[in-house]
């Protein structure tokens, strides 16, 4: 059955997406939705909720509002709560009813900023679009918002990180040693979008001399740096032993050439967009070994797949690959591009595609509400997914950064 | 790139004019683009000469995102780019939802990029009714509303909703009132009524079209006036609007 989830859970929606990648920047988020059960946005997917304050709110939109099309009492709302509250910016977000009566939120931005005089933001999301559009839409309108200091580079090479929430990092430490590692490897951090990192890093993150996408949803925000900043971006994750040095390569190189680079695509391959003339580089030998098991007649014979958001996952593959010479292939069933993909990964937007590709492998990593799919001959490797199933299992989330990968 | 939407009662005649307008201007060898916001998608019919084209929203729900521009717009007389946005079956869906979808799924698949027209109409069903018929007079669509009206009562009232919703929506960076254009239908005092609206509403006439036999003939050909009638005095008063309204 198409648009069935009968047996999986399904991924936070992009509401979830613009609350959590706004969470820390200290912004007032209004939820233009009704009232009730709206605390899956700030408490189920939020790890943050309990141990750091954000001014979340629900507009609590009445029936006779939304048939009236009653805009003024948001703006209304609006207004006062940001008066009182003096947020640095306030981003009203749409739900599934002001989306079905055609609610145009960035025109209500507009009046509240005027009314205000905080910058305000209108977020087209509809509660029907996975969370990785949800942060796509928030960081690249943060970027194009509050990203206006001079284009002057930093004395010593400097990274952003694009496209990190907790929604696919979690709070295990992830995200610090993503930092760590890049300190490690003698470059600067610049700003971390959006985990750790304030509206004024934001602000002078035009000085970083490459950005590094960390998921789907730095995409977009690292697109605007390079049209606006000349910022080229390299995408991946440092997991593993072996990645990480050839991602810390990419980013020095990268930053050298201007060229954007997919981290884990091979050479000739891993230009955004594709194409490239660095065919003798030892990159272009690092590439064939990611990439190489899944080339002629080995390729019905991958043995992990890995379920989950492309970059993140697509990364966690060539880590595998290079660490333990294990053939993996990514099933992504979010939001992405080719070009965030390899060659032997696949899209696999409905469970019925999960269901048809899964029997190929042997080993299957994904969130553990993927079990349900895994057969008896499989192995089933539980790798928590915020945007899937939660805090449940935040305790037993690992850390895969820049370190062995268990077997 | 101009962009401006037609809005008035329903049955005013806006796609005759607009259709007419769209030939006009080709004349003058601008490049426009025609799209019709209206689930009936009979907009651009006398420019692609009843030639069938898929609504965007039938594209949409039968192939998701898969399909291109060129599955949903046409080439019709003279060149005008059409395209038209469709709706749900009647009685069911959202007529209104369905517009702001269309206009969005065009301008996502890059149609205004892509063909580059000089100038845009949206020629939108009857009055604003709801939030999904004010979506042609947003930020980043039609920078200018025309209303087509006649001097009968009810598409004077039509008319004066519209530009009460046109005021409503001052502040939001919304398209401006441009003018009325007086279809007329030779009612009593039809101009003295006219020229009131437009003191109450703070507006001009910016064209006249007498009632003309030759829009129905021409209807009956599949064909615009300006194509079936290009000598007519009716194609030459479409000239004139068209350069009134463009230049």
């Amino acid at each position: 059955m198409r648009q069935v989830a009968g047996l999986i859970s399904t991924y936070s929606s992009d509401e979830f997406g613009i609350c959590s990648a706004l969470y820390e920047l200290g912004g007032m988020v209004v939820m233009h939705d009704a009232s009730g059960c709206n605390s899956t946005y700030t408490t189920h997917d939020e790890p943050r909720w309990y141990d750091m304050d954000s001014m979340i709110y629900i507009s609590a939109i009445s029936e006779m509002e939304a048939i009236m099309g009653d805009d003024e009492k948001l703006i209304r709302d609006l207004t006062e709560t940001a008066l009182e509250m003096k947020p640095k910016f306030v981003a009203v977000v749409g739900a599934p009813i002001p989306y079905m009566i055609g609610t145009d939120l960035p025109a209500i931005a507009a009046i509240t900023e005027q009314e205000t005089g905080i910058p305000c933001m209108g977020f087209a999301a509809n509660g029907m679009n996975y969370y990785t559009k949800g942060v796509s839409m928030a960081l690249e309108a943060i970027v194009r918002r509050f990203c206006t200091g001079p284009a002057v580079r930093t004395e010593n090479l400097s990274v952003n990180i694009l496209g990190a929430t907790p929604l696919d990092f979690s709070l295990n430490g992830s995200v610090d040693s993503i930092k760590d590692w890049i300190r490690e490897n003698g470059m600067d951090l610049g700003a971390c979008l959006s985990m750790g990192s304030t509206l004024e890093d934001i602000a002078g993150a035009g000085r970083a001399h490459v950005n590094l996408v960390v998921s789907y949803g730095g995409l977009a925000a690292a697109r605007y740096l390079k049209k606006q900043y000349g910022i080229p971006y390299v995408v991946g994750v440092p997991f593993g032993e072996k990645f990480p040095a050839m991602l810390a390569k990419m980013l020095k190189e990268a930053a050298s050439s201007g060229k954007d680079l997919v981290s884990y695509r091979p050479v000739g391959k891993n230009q955004a967009p594709p194409g490239t003339d660095s065919q003798n580089s030892e990159d272009h030998l690092a590439g064939d070994r990611i990439n190489g098991r899944h080339t002629g007649k080995d390729a019905d014979k991958t043995r992990i797949s890995i379920i989950g958001e492309s970059i993140f996952s697509a990364s966690l593959a060539a880590a595998i690959e290079l660490d333990c010479g294990i053939p993996t292939r990514v099933l992504c069933p979010l939001d992405t591009e080719d070009i965030l993909l390899r060659e032997c990964d696949l899209r696999t937007p409905e469970e019925d595609d999960l269901m048809k590709y899964l029997p190929e492998t042997k080993i299957i990593v994904g969130d553990p509400m993927y079990r349900v799919l895994c057969g008896k001959d499989q192995r089933f490797c539980p790798l928590p997914h915020e945007a899937f199933s939660g805090r449940i299992y935040d305790p037993v989330n690992p850390n895969l950064i820049n370190r062995k990968l268990a077997k | 790139m101009k962009k401006i939407a037609i809005y008035g009662k329903g049955g005013i005649g806006k796609s005759t004019i607009v259709s007419n307008l769209s030939a006009a201007l080709t004349e003058r060898g601008l490049r426009v683009m025609q799209i019709g916001c209206d689930p009936k998608a009979d907009s651009t019919l006398s420019l692609r000469h009843g030639e069938p084209l898929p609504t965007i929203l039938e594209t949409v729900r039968q192939k998701k995102d898969a399909f291109s521009l060129e599955e949903i717009t046409c080439s019709g007389y003279g060149g005008v780019i059409c395209a038209e946005a469709g709706g749900p079956i009647p009685g069911l869906g959202c007529a209104g939802r369905g517009i702001i979808t269309a206009l969005e799924k065009l301008a996502v698949k890059g149609a205004y990029e892509t063909f580059q027209p000089d100038v845009v109409f949206y020629d939108v069903l009857g009055d604003v009714v709801c939030g999904g018929f004010s979506m042609p007079m947003r930020s980043g669509y039609a920078e200018k509303v025309l209303i087509v009206t006649s001097g009968e009562n009810m598409s004077i009232y039509a008319a004066a909703n519209i530009a009460m919703a046109i005021d409503n929506f001052k502040g939001r960076g919304y398209a401006g009132l441009g003018g009325l254009i007086l279809n007329r239908r030779n009612v009593k005092d039809e101009e003295a009524k006219v020229q009131t609206l437009c003191g109450d509403i703070h507006t001009s006439i910016v064209g006249r079209i007498d009632r003309s036999d030759l829009v129905t003939e021409a209807e009956t050909m599949k064909k615009t006036v300006m194509e079936a009638f290009p000598d007519s005095e009716l194609a030459e008063t479409f000239r004139r609007l068209a350069e009134t309204i463009i230049f």
